[in-house]
């Protein structure tokens, strides 16, 4: 186990490394940079300034160098400063952090909780009226995407109740109710959407475990059809749950994008694009590697999950 | 340095200070209150006016400074008969206009606690017009150009200041009045400027949390005494228009954003909560065309002018605005301005009669520098990928089609936009424009004086040139009115960069909030000073 552990650690070092070399390419190829937005934002270019500010950002050196300097200041922990705002890029990213790990929680944990025991239900009722409407249910998830679902929801509440929940963060430190009311509703829109896809592999897989012969076998000892199913086919069936959970809360930490943006949320997403339209290339950097990070770990995590699930599957060895 | 002596009776004081302006309306202002603003992205700059051109950091930065002069915050129309003085206690024109002399408050302190002092003027406006001595540096200058015709500033004493000028300039006092103009304080490094703010306004940055809000307190050391009314404010940044709409309805923002406010928006929220107050006013930023005269066919004026012809101006503001602009030539239009072209006088211009004449006018233009329905005009129309600019291009490219022309809409991103029209890599494109204060000099030196880099156009005549240079020195008012409704008629001849539409605003608030005057210049009113809440 600790010879897998150390092994997939070196493999993430590696996909870590290649990572930042595209990363950093990827937004140089971009056309403009920081200088070209703060002359658009000023409405106004002049060549001599122009060349002074990149002196000053250290955008004038070649790109080999700016990149070096990028993973020393990583080594060093020191994350550069932001372009933007003048700021150490961590200073800026860290608040920003909670908030989205938050809000991916809560929603990966509205999506399971919703997802598992209605897919586990559509599998048992199927064919069944129950079946179909759960069916249509979770399509439905899948077709709405949750930012329009999100500005459905806040359109509805200011049109019939003239509320909304609040526009700026709300720690939980400061007011818990205020908070909780805050992420609910995101929440909700981007666990709907998960628990959709949650539903049906849950459903899909349950189905192929419950033709097993040890299912049959099971009821045929008399086993009571809920310990059939919770006990021993789910366990089974939850495999390819456990993988999509995974790739489902990577995808939140840096997919939330338009959710933040519609409910007002502070988060990593948000940022990332502001930062990307700015060119702001040590906060994206930086956020994007984060995200890489929280991608692999997940992945990781996952397939340790595997061999805990399954006995069958054994690192190491 | 010359020392000056100026004595009461020589003085021609044209100033008071804005602490003696009566609040509007009949009721008592109260102390005390919050107000939530709407911002629609963070300040770009921090609060580094003087490094931005845009509404976004004007408006949030504007409670923290002052400048020396300032357009009276209770009045909408916008000319020099309604400056007030701010950190200058009153002001003098000597020597013909060529000497603007300011005489400063003696009981202004810095946020930190410092004493404000004429360096304190001469150190920023110095660094503003970049001069060779000046003591401090910004990164960039916009605005360097308002102030091309100063030769010198001197701080003879402590108190007073002389902006001394090449020749005459009645204008200048105009655009040192703008929101765009405060002073930085000389002990504070210009950056610091960029993450936080010394200033002297009536309100202190108590914290910018960077893309989510702006809060800032009371300045109980505040000059004007009783000022400001309200305890505190907060900006808060919503990117999404839908969300910040919702939280000014469902009243967690209390005050719109300036331009923000669509009449298809203002109909709407109106309709939901018809207690909400709702001013129309003009933005100061008219919607145009640029034509680069470098190359062909626009360097041809008979293309330009067939271009002009062909944009149905009333049906423009009609589709795309839902009634929500005006038509005007170069200068912002009556009422909304001082010095825009009457409406006979619009009718007669290039594109601003009746469509169908307009197009047929077009039609013959083109034909006359060869481009027919065998031979149709093809061009590239760039703009900027946002729906502001994309709503109008789409319009106008609906317009060209109609008279013959082939146009293919190019969308550049806003990161690209300025850069390439300065460098003039585009043919034709759908352009919006901010004036910062209603005055001539400020507009034409900047867009349509040869190689100034916001002259997308490339356009460059000696004789417009010399119209401005002369009303800009011109000193009776109704004269330079009228040479300034000369350069808007050959501007628009020319078709140097065909003006469509002025946009307006229906700022909105909630009735609580109380003499918070939306002027017609969206850059002008943020000081927040005068402001107070019922609530």
């Amino acid at each position: 186990m600790k010879t897998y552990i150390a092994q997939r650690l070196g493999i993430a070092i590696l996909t870590l490394f290649g990572m930042s070399v595209v990363i950093f390419l990827l937004l140089r190829l971009a056309p403009g940079n920081i200088v070209d937005i703060l002359f658009s934002a000023a409405g106004y270019v002049d060549p001599q300034a122009r060349q002074e500010i990149m002196r000053e950002l250290g955008l004038d050196q070649p790109l080999w160098l700016q990149y070096v300097e990028w993973i020393r200041q990583m080594f060093s922990g020191d994350l550069g400063k932001s372009y933007r705002y003048d700021l150490p890029a961590w200073e800026i990213i860290r608040p920003l952090v909670p908030v989205t790990v938050e809000l991916a929680t809560l929603s990966l944990i509205v999506s399971v909780v919703l997802g598992v025991p209605l897919g586990v239900i559509s599998a048992v009722r199927q064919d069944t009226g129950l079946d179909y409407a759960l069916r249509v249910f979770s399509l439905a998830g899948l077709s709405m995407p949750s930012f329009w679902l999100g500005m459905v929801i806040i359109l509805s509440l200011v049109a019939w109740f003239g509320w909304i929940p609040p526009v700026t963060y709300v720690p939980p430190t400061e007011n818990f109710r205020l908070h909780v009311v805050q992420f609910a509703l995101p929440s909700l829109a981007v666990g709907y959407r998960s628990s959709a896809l949650i539903m049906r592999i849950t459903r899909s897989s349950l189905l192929e475990v419950m033709r097993e012969d040890y299912i049959r076998t099971a009821r045929a000892k008399g086993q009571s059809g809920r310990i059939v199913i919770w006990q021993h086919a789910l366990k089974n069936a939850i495999l390819p749950v456990v993988t999509v959970i995974g790739i489902e809360f990577a995808f939140l930490i840096g997919g939330l994008v338009v959710t933040e943006t519609v409910f007002n949320l502070p988060g990593l997403a948000r940022f990332l694009v502001e930062a990307i339209l700015w060119r702001d290339y040590p906060i994206v950097q930086n956020i994007v590697m984060l995200i890489a990070i929280v991608v692999i770990l997940s992945n990781l995590v996952v397939d340790l999950l595997y061999g805990v699930l399954d006995p069958r599957v054994r690192y190491g060895n | 340095m010359r020392r000056f002596r100026y004595t009461a009776a020589a003085l021609a004081i044209a100033g008071v200070v804005a602490s003696g302006a009566a609040p509007a309306g009949a009721e008592t202002p109260k102390a005390g209150g919050h107000l939530n603003v709407m911002l629609r992205e963070d300040l770009s700059q921090g609060f580094s006016i003087h490094e931005t051109s845009t509404i976004s950091t004007v408006w949030p930065a504007m409670p923290c400074l002052n400048n020396l002069v300032i357009f009276d915050p209770l009045k909408r129309v916008e000319s020099v008969d309604t400056i007030v003085g701010e950190l200058a206690e009153k002001w003098s024109w000597q020597d013909n206009y060529r000497n603007l002399v300011f005489f400063l408050r003696k009981d202004v302190k810095w946020h930190d606690g410092k004493p404000f002092t004429s360096q304190d003027v001469k150190f920023t406006f110095d660094m503003v017009r970049g001069a060779p001595d000046a003591q401090g540096k910004l990164r960039l200058s916009p605005r360097k150009d308002w102030y091309a015709n100063v030769e010198a500033i001197e701080a003879p004493d402590a108190y007073t200041v002389v902006f001394r000028l090449k020749r005459p300039q009645p204008g200048l006092l105009a655009m040192l009045a703008s929101g765009y103009s405060p002073v930085y304080a000389a002990h504070v490094n210009p950056a610091a400027y960029r993450t936080g703010c010394i200033g002297t306004g009536p309100f202190k940055v108590k914290e910018w949390r960077k893309g989510e809000f702006v809060d800032y307190v009371k300045n109980p050391d505040y000059f004007v005494k009783g000022r400001p009314y309200l305890d505190s404010l907060r900006y808060v940044v919503i990117k999404e228009r839908g969300t910040r709409m919702a939280a000014l309805q469902a009243g967690q923002l209390d005050v719109s954003f300036p331009g923000e406010v669509t009449k298809t928006f203002a109909t709407q929220m109106k309709k939901a909560v018809p207690q909400l107050v709702q001013t129309p006013v003009a933005t100061s930023v008219n919607e145009n065309m640029i034509m680069n005269m470098k190359k062909p066919p626009f360097d041809n004026q008979k293309v330009r002018l067939a271009i002009s012809y062909a944009i149905d101006r009333k049906g423009l503001i009609e589709a795309v605005h839902q009634g929500g602009a005006v038509p005007g030539a170069s200068m912002a239009p009556k009422p909304y301005g001082v010095w825009g072209l009457l409406e006979k006088d619009l009718t007669a211009l290039p594109g601003y009669g009746k469509a169908a004449d307009m197009k047929t006018r077009a039609r013959k233009l083109l034909a006359e520098a060869g481009f027919n329905a065998q031979n149709p005009l093809k061009v590239e129309m760039a703009t900027r990928a946002i729906p502001l600019y994309v709503d109008m291009a789409s319009f106008v490219i609906n317009e060209l089609k109609q008279v013959g022309v082939e146009a293919s809409l190019k969308q550049v991103e806003t990161a690209q936009w300025h850069a390439m029209a300065t460098r003039g890599e585009y043919q034709i494109g759908a352009n919006l424009t901010g004036i910062g204060v209603d005055e001539p000099d400020a507009n034409y030196y900047e867009n349509y004086a040869c190689g100034s880099p916001r002259n997308y156009s490339f356009y460059c005549s000696e004789q417009v040139m010399k119209m401005v240079d002369q009303q800009s020195q011109e000193l009776d008012p109704k004269k330079r009115l009228q040479i300034i409704a000369g350069i808007q008629k050959k501007l628009e001849e020319d078709a140097a960069r065909p003006i469509l539409d002025w946009t307006l605003d229906y700022f909105t608030v909630w009735p609580h909030v109380k003499n918070l005057v939306p002027h017609n210049n969206i850059y002008n009113y943020g000081r927040m000073q005068e402001v107070w809440s019922s609530k």
